[in-house]
């Protein structure tokens, strides 16, 4: 009589739907760039893949954060606006004093963004007002501060340092600066989520809260951290949007928090939480960047770009939910089995 | 103090509602501090002019929300609505048509997300996460960048024009009708019973043979309905039709259903405090306007208010968890059973009578 364990068995099907879901998107991603290269003259060349570098590099960043946040069972939604506002305090700030270092304007939207993200987290777990209410709030509270902030100027390029305009003009070993930097928090990201405990318990927090609680994991303080460390990655990406745009405004990032929540959700991570990889949400925003360079390559209207990006997040979140509900029925069918063989067991014995 | 209508007077004292009326009444009172035309009485039915397309899309969401379910879609669902009525309009089609059909779009849309929610069980967060932009997209490629004027003034009569020869603005006074038919179907008809009794507990709705699917459906078909008809109400006010339309009332909206006091997490709420908490906006943002304070701005209040409604929300409910503990306590001590609180208060004679009782 061979009884398999049903925790090995769910560990097994798990696993192999996650891969069925990374490979699904680098299929996509592959088939993408298949058929813009086809198509468009300009889309394979070494400018236009910098161009979607930059661009990507931005995405990727703030959605190694959204990533945690969203394994936890969370949403934040405000991320868009904490880019707009750590972008326009540290571009101000350098503006005013342009003799600053690069890395203290970083720190300063670092910071700026940590202090956006803590606000979310508090009330989210002390305060507990559900994370997409909370955050839906603070989206249009922090949107509200950058004007406030701003009293509707701008930052404009020539009030910045040159040191700062060819910062992400720079590259290492031909790699856009701005890449490199997306590239470290993504891989910072992975290994935090692959072999730290907290990371790890991001994913028990997500797959069962309360399971999660029962078994000694401070819930609160986890989720604390996770939108911690979203709001100081939004930050980063705030420097690194003015870093690359060289100019700032009250509206920019305005609409950001999509293309971020589009990178994580095709890429694979669970709305549910509890599923999800960085390397899954970096190519979730490498199809986002790839499309909609593609689209511009080929002339077609930038609008199609937001509607293509709502139907995908329709159809991941679609997918994602068929293949949960083929994984539990396979499991209570095996269960129902093994269950059976056990009650013939004893009444053979 | 215990005659009929002292009861009837401290319920209602009790009530959420009621804090909401004494919210109006401060809110108003700083406007008139900022300008002494406030309390015209023209201005005070004019004030809810802009804010009537806000309050149709939140009686919608209302109902969505008491059912445990979210749709944020709504303000994407007005801006495809209101483009596909103006664009075949300016095709040739006859105004009322052209409405009908505005509406039907509006429909067709909350039943596309009722189905992915309802029939493929999606988590309706993120279904209407999608739609939001998916439709807004739609919205741009149906119209591009541009926008649409020069309607008849027989349909912006809706939207600026007032009942009869009254002061009453026709927008208004349809808004209150709207209200009352979905007070009416939420409070008193076996549907509006369902949409509590699923929000309350789903299963256990399933398994008393309510036609849960059906219902779930239908509701975001009506959020639907009521994002197409606030966006009629939206193109006749503004006398234009923008697939950009309606970009920031999404805060507006949700802010209204849960200051009305709805249930965030689903199972409670009414159409009165929705009413009252889309009155509240409209005071507020009227008065930030007069006292010269940006739109922006004004969010940010709009955005506290909304938070701080929840978070006041949850300190209630937890006050009254507690409460609930209490009396069960204190019925446990009046049945003589041993509780860990009356063994510490042996020394106390009240509980040393009560012990004596038990032994004789």
């Amino acid at each position: 009589m061979r009884l398999a364990s049903p925790h090995v068995s769910l560990h097994t099907l798990a696993v192999a739907a996650f891969r069925l879901r990374e490979l699904g998107i680098a299929v996509a991603l592959i088939v993408a760039v298949a058929v813009f290269a086809t198509r468009a003259d300009a889309f394979l060349t070494t400018g236009n893949w910098r161009n979607i570098s930059v661009s990507v590099a931005v995405v990727v960043a703030v959605a190694v954060g959204q990533t945690m946040v969203v394994l936890t069972r969370n949403i934040d939604l405000s991320v868009g606006s904490v880019v707009g506002l750590s972008a326009f305090i540290s571009a101000d700030t350098l503006s005013a004093h342009n003799g600053l270092p690069i890395a203290v304007v970083a720190g300063i939207a670092i910071a700026v963004g940590l202090g956006c993200g803590l606000v979310n987290g508090l009330l989210v777990t002390v305060g507990r007002v559900p994370a997409i209410i909370a955050t839906l709030g603070t989206l249009y509270v922090f949107r509200g501060l950058v004007h406030q902030v701003s009293g509707g100027s701008q930052v404009l390029a020539f009030e910045l340092p040159s040191s700062f305009k060819t910062f992400a003009l720079r590259e290492v070993l031909g790699v856009p600066a701005l890449a490199v930097i997306a590239i470290v928090v993504a891989l910072l990201g992975a290994a935090t989520l692959r072999w730290t405990h907290w990371g790890r318990d991001f994913y028990a927090i997500g797959s069962n809260p309360d399971a999660a609680r029962l078994s000694g994991i401070p819930v609160a303080r986890r989720v604390l951290l996770a939108f911690a460390i979203c709001g100081a990655l939004a930050g980063l990406g705030g420097f690194m949007f003015a870093a690359r745009f060289a100019n700032v405004s009250a509206a920019s990032g305005s609409g950001f928090e999509f293309d971020v929540i589009s990178a994580v959700v095709i890429g694979g991570v669970n709305v549910f939480g509890g599923v999800g990889t960085v390397l899954g949400a970096v190519l979730g925003g490498l199809f986002i960047g790839v499309i909609e360079n593609g689209f511009t390559l080929l002339k077609i209207n930038e609008f199609w770009k937001t509607a293509f990006q709502g139907f995908a997040i329709v159809a991941a979140v679609t997918v994602d939910a068929l293949v949960t509900q083929r994984l539990q029925e396979a499991l209570r069918r095996r269960r129902r089995r093994e269950a059976r063989a056990a009650a013939h067991a004893e009444a053979a014995g | 103090m215990n005659t009929p209508a002292a009861v009837v007077a401290r319920r209602a004292v009790a009530r959420w509602e009621f804090v909401l009326v004494l919210l109006i009444l401060a809110a108003g009172a700083w406007s008139t501090t900022q300008s002494p035309f406030f309390l015209d009485a023209d201005n005070l039915l004019d004030l809810m002019k802009p804010y009537i397309f806000i309050g149709l899309m939140a009686l919608g969401l209302t109902l969505v929300v008491i059912a445990g379910d979210i749709d944020i879609s709504v303000a994407s669902t007005l801006a495809v609505s209101v483009v596909v009525f103006a664009d075949v309009w300016d095709h040739g089609l006859n105004i009322w048509l052209a409405c009908i059909v505005g509406l039907l779009v509006g429909t067709g849309l909350g039943i596309v997300n009722g189905v992915l929610v309802g029939l493929l069980n999606l988590p309706s967060l993120a279904v209407t996460l999608g739609t939001l932009a998916a439709y807004r997209g739609v919205a741009f490629v149906i119209l591009g960048g541009g926008g649409i004027t020069g309607f008849p003034s027989d349909y912006t009569r809706l939207g600026i024009g007032y009942l009869g020869s009254s002061i009453v603005p026709l927008g208004l006074a349809f808004f209150v009708a709207v209200a009352a038919a979905f007070a009416v179907l939420l409070h008193a008809t076996r549907f509006g019973r369902y949409v509590y009794a699923i929000g309350s507990n789903r299963e256990a709705a399933r398994f008393s043979g309510i036609p849960v699917d059906r219902v779930r459906v239908t509701l975001f078909a009506i959020s639907g309905l009521m994002a197409a008809a606030g966006g009629l109400v939206y193109a006749s006010y503004f006398a234009t039709a923008r697939a950009d339309a309606a970009t920031v009332a999404l805060l507006d909206v949700v802010a209204a259903v849960v200051l009305g006091g709805v249930n965030i997490f689903g199972g409670s709420g009414t159409i009165l405090g929705v009413f009252l908490a889309v009155v509240l906006i409209a005071v507020l943002r009227n008065g930030m306007g007069l006292a010269n304070i940006g739109g922006e701005t004004q969010s940010i209040a709009i955005g506290a208010l909304l938070l701080g409604a929840i978070l006041v929300g949850n300190v209630m409910r937890a006050g009254r968890e507690q409460d609930i503990g209490r009396r069960i306590l204190d019925r446990l001590q009046r049945k003589g059973v041993p509780t860990r609180e009356a063994q510490a208060t042996a020394g106390n004679p009240a509980t040393q009578q009560h012990r004596n009782h038990e032994r004789s």
